[in-house]
């Protein structure tokens, strides 16, 4: 096991690089002049030159890339030419709201998909396998932005059920941070007012955002169920007398969540990368807006830590779904 | 069977989505007693620096923190003392002496006196960013002097009749706060990103970067309140709907980015008030004139002839007026010029007979901003009317940052591309001098254009300090300019604002850019 972990967090060293060597060629190959657009529309010729020296834009690019890397190891993380600001600073001040708000989402994804999988497979094609489809071929089918636009009409400004968008409310201070994730720094503060306000701002996004995730969940962890049932165990199990819900809960399951979990890995890196929309939607002041702006300005410092945090927790999470694959299928553990 | 119910469910939602209710007014927000205002905005303000950039949501803020020496007010804009009570220009225009205000203090107590005047003009000519390039080719920091504490005088390089016209967007720093916060000889950049230090009638109180910046009351303004408002919380909202929403809700009392759509919505409601107002910028359809098809005048006569000018306007649901001129209607100076190109496909045919490509048979490139719903439309405006001409139109989607890199240069620039264009000042260089060879690159001057002629008359009119003598030769620019056709001169589209009844004292100043509300004036009843 030691063996297997060491050999995947060196990988991920090189993989990482790897994935800083593309993102820096494109976002320089991109035609678009950063120190122009950072001097402004009207700025003159030598104000853009000005911006470029300061960034060392004027440099060849292998050294701009050396450059890069050179700080970086010395936890320099660079500065926006876009915002002038610290690159680390608004990392740490946008990514952990992405990450909890994709944390909640998941859950509920994980806490409804799953039993909605089950229940889909063991009563294929009767009523309730319908209605639950319905939910899986909308999810897959609506965009997401949409949905969110929709709950947030509906649930914040008809019925005033939640807020509408949002962190926290405005004139409330959010708890001094410790870990940077206001739900857990409220606690440990002792804000729970604080929490509780946190917890009802979190609900619409997450819920927008789950939706995809949500679905396809369902739908593998239906399929899966499926073949499973059909599977001469099952079939022994049934023979022997076993009661539906242990066959079902403990036998069946737990050979079906193999693809489930491979699909829930799966979705929570993509939801890590994709919450861009649902954070226009409700003023979530998370990364995907930050990396987004920073794309589109050709702001590369941003680019490259925004990749590399977002590409860091995607790794962590397919390695993390790695080990509890080896936790679940036997087979596994003795390959590694 | 599922795309019925797929059907069944988006109707559904989108019957719930109408079925939204009247607004459930909240009050405002309040802080420690005091009436705070909300106002609700798309931009986010990296930012507050006033040496080092400006756009809408950064100058919104500088403008509630600090003073310049000159203020923008009113429509049609008028420029009004500020800082300084009033100011004098020697007979050769070159020297000017202002006379500043007894008893402005900054934020921290601070006189507000000629040296810091002076030292805030020299930090942005040093700093070479944002503003700078407003004065930067007529004036030295050397030559800016404090003569006593209430007197600080700038002499130019040569007589620059624009000068003043700049000033208003110059905000003066206290030279003491900032350099105590100085690392690294950065004249105080690092610090001011997040803080302050301004003599302006509100204070910074609070940044949560992306999510909301709050500023309080400074008792000791020198200029006093009309209203008394506790504070103001600049809050984040992306989207048009939510503004409309949190508007509805109450829990924004002015909001700037509505769409069209949600705009009329809103105007409807009860308890919110909207307003439209005539704006400085102007969208033009701009040609590439050193391109290979583009090149050709009669072919950009033939294609401004046969654009379809009323659909413009029915783009903006009305809410737009047709440019009579290349200045904009606020541009001091600002003529109808006889001839303006409208739509005559008599006229249109004429000038393609006279071109290189008489029968047409040739695709034109027209370049636009990636997800600008507006200037889609005008694509297909251009396409539909340039069939009758036989040319075809293809339309390229590109952000913004791509698009403002492929104008760059003469060779990549575009046959046809969608700009908005809004001049920093109302004085009529400020549009004469996109014309100039000088702004060939920059976004709005990705026509290319030169004309020896014309660039001779601006720069003798913007040389030229006595405005009997300069007015009539901007008339005359203006009539060149639309004779070149660099463009397909199109219109100004009108800013939308919508607010609380509640809310008090709006102004408004069409020399303001879209989304950019002066705090100053407002205040809650």
């Amino acid at each position: 096991m030691l063996r297997f972990t060491l050999r995947r967090a060196v990988l991920m060293v090189f993989m990482l690089l790897g994935l800083l060597a593309i993102t820096f060629t494109i976002s320089h190959i991109a035609p678009a002049d950063p120190a122009a657009l950072a001097a402004g529309p009207d700025a003159d010729r030598a104000m853009i030159e000005r911006y470029r020296v300061e960034y060392g834009l004027d440099r060849p690019m292998y050294e701009q890339f050396a450059i890069y890397l050179q700080r970086l190891l010395t936890g320099n993380w660079g500065k926006s030419i876009h915002t002038t600001r610290q690159v680390w600073d608004d990392l740490v001040t946008y990514f952990p709201n992405t990450f909890e708000l994709v944390m909640f989402s998941i859950l509920i994804a994980v806490a409804l998909g799953v039993p909605l999988g089950v229940v889909a497979a063991v009563y294929q094609n009767r009523p309730i396998d319908h209605t639950i489809r319905i939910l899986t071929v909308s999810g897959v089918a609506l965009p997401m932005f949409w949905l969110g636009l929709m709950a947030q009409l509906y649930f914040a400004l008809h019925l005033g059920w939640f807020p509408l968008g949002g962190r926290i409310e405005m004139m409330t201070d959010p708890p001094q941070a410790i870990t940077h994730l206001l739900l857990v720094d409220s606690l440990l503060r002792g804000q729970f007012s604080t929490f509780v306000e946190g917890l009802h701002h979190i609900v619409l996004p997450a819920v927008a955002l789950c939706f995809p995730a949500l679905a396809s969940i369902i739908r593998v962890n239906r399929a899966e169920m499926l073949e499973t049932l059909n599977q001469d165990y099952i079939v022994n199990a049934r023979a022997h007398g076993l009661s539906t819900f242990r066959i079902v809960a403990v036998y069946a399951l737990k050979n079906a969540m193999l693809p489930t979990m491979a699909m829930i890995g799966l979705r929570f890196g993509w939801m890590l990368g994709g919450t861009v929309l649902v954070e226009t939607v409700f003023d979530w002041p998370g990364i995907g807006l930050y990396a987004v702006q920073a794309a589109i300005s050709s702001d590369f410092e941003p680019i490259m830590g925004a990749t590399i945090v977002l590409g860091f927790f995607f790794m962590m999470t397919n390695f993390v779904i790695d080990l509890i694959y080896g936790i679940l299928d036997p087979r596994v553990r003795e390959q590694v | 069977m599922r795309k019925l119910i797929g059907v069944a469910l988006v109707a559904g939602l989108t019957a719930a989505s109408f079925a939204i209710a009247s607004p459930s007014a909240q009050a405002f927000e309040r802080r420690d007693g005091q009436k705070i205002l909300v106002t609700a905005q798309r931009q986010a303000v990296p930012t507050m620096d006033p040496s080092v950039k400006y756009d809408a949501s950064i100058r919104t803020m500088q403008q509630a923190m600090y003073d310049a020496l000159l203020k923008y007010v009113d429509t049609p804009p008028r420029i009004v003392p500020w800082l300084a009570e009033s100011y004098d220009v020697s007979d050769d225009g070159l020297t000017y002496t202002f006379h500043l205000v007894k008893g402005a203090k900054f934020h921290n107590g601070d006189p507000v006196d000629a040296e810091a005047v002076r030292w805030s003009f020299e930090r942005t000519l040093k700093l070479g960013k944002g503003p700078a390039w407003m004065l930067n080719a007529f004036l030295k920091a050397e030559n800016i002097k404090a003569v006593d504490a209430q007197t600080v005088t700038f002499t130019l390089d040569r007589p620059f009749a624009p000068f003043t016209s700049f000033l208003p967007w110059w905000y003066i720093m206290n030279p003491k706060q900032v350099l105590a916060n100085e690392v690294d000889g950065d004249l105080g950049q690092k610090w001011l990103i997040e803080n302050e230090a301004g003599s302006g009638p509100y204070r910074l109180k609070r940044v949560e970067q992306g999510t909301l910046y709050e500023l309080e009351r400074f008792d000791g303004y020198w200029r006093g309140f009309e209203g008394k408002l506790g504070g103001i919380i600049y809050k984040l909202i992306r989207e048009s709907s939510a503004q409309r929403a949190a508007l509805m809700r109450g829990e924004a009392d002015l909001v700037t980015g509505l769409s069209p759509d949600e705009f009329d919505q809103v105007a409807k409601a009860k308890g919110v008030v909207t307003s439209t107002q005539p704006a400085l910028t102007a969208f033009g359809i701009k040609f590439n004139t050193q391109g290979k098809l583009t090149s050709d005048i009669n072919l950009r006569k033939a294609v401004a002839y046969a654009f379809d000018y009323d659909a413009l306007i029915k783009i903006y649901n009305g809410r737009a007026v047709l440019q009579s001129s290349p200045f904009t209607d606020a541009i001091l100076g600002k003529i109808d010029v006889p001839g303006m190109p409208r739509k005559d496909m008599a006229k249109a045919k004429e000038f393609l007979a006279k071109s290189k490509h008489p029968n047409g048979g040739i695709e034109l490139e027209y370049v636009y901003v990636q997800g600008l719903e507006e200037e889609r439309l005008m694509g297909l405006i251009l396409i539909d009317s340039l069939k009758e001409l036989n040319i075809t139109v293809k339309m390229v989607p590109l952000t913004w940052a791509n698009m403002v890199a492929r104008g760059s240069k003469v060779e990549t620039s575009p046959d046809m591309i969608a700009i908005f264009a809004t001049p920093v000042s109302i004085d009529p260089d400020a549009v004469a001098i996109q014309y100039h060879p000088s702004s060939q690159g920059a976004y709005y001057g990705v026509h290319w254009l030169d004309d020896p002629e014309l660039t001779k008359m601006i720069e003798e009119a913007r040389f030229t300090t006595d405005w009997a003598k300069r007015e009539p030769m901007y008339a005359e620019i203006q009539k060149k300019i639309v004779d070149l056709q660099p463009e397909i001169f199109g219109m100004m589209r009108e800013r939308r604002i919508a607010y609380r009844d509640w809310v008090k004292g709006y102004e408004y100043s069409p020399v303001r850019m879209t989304e950019e509300v002066d705090f100053y004036p407002l205040y809650i009843e």
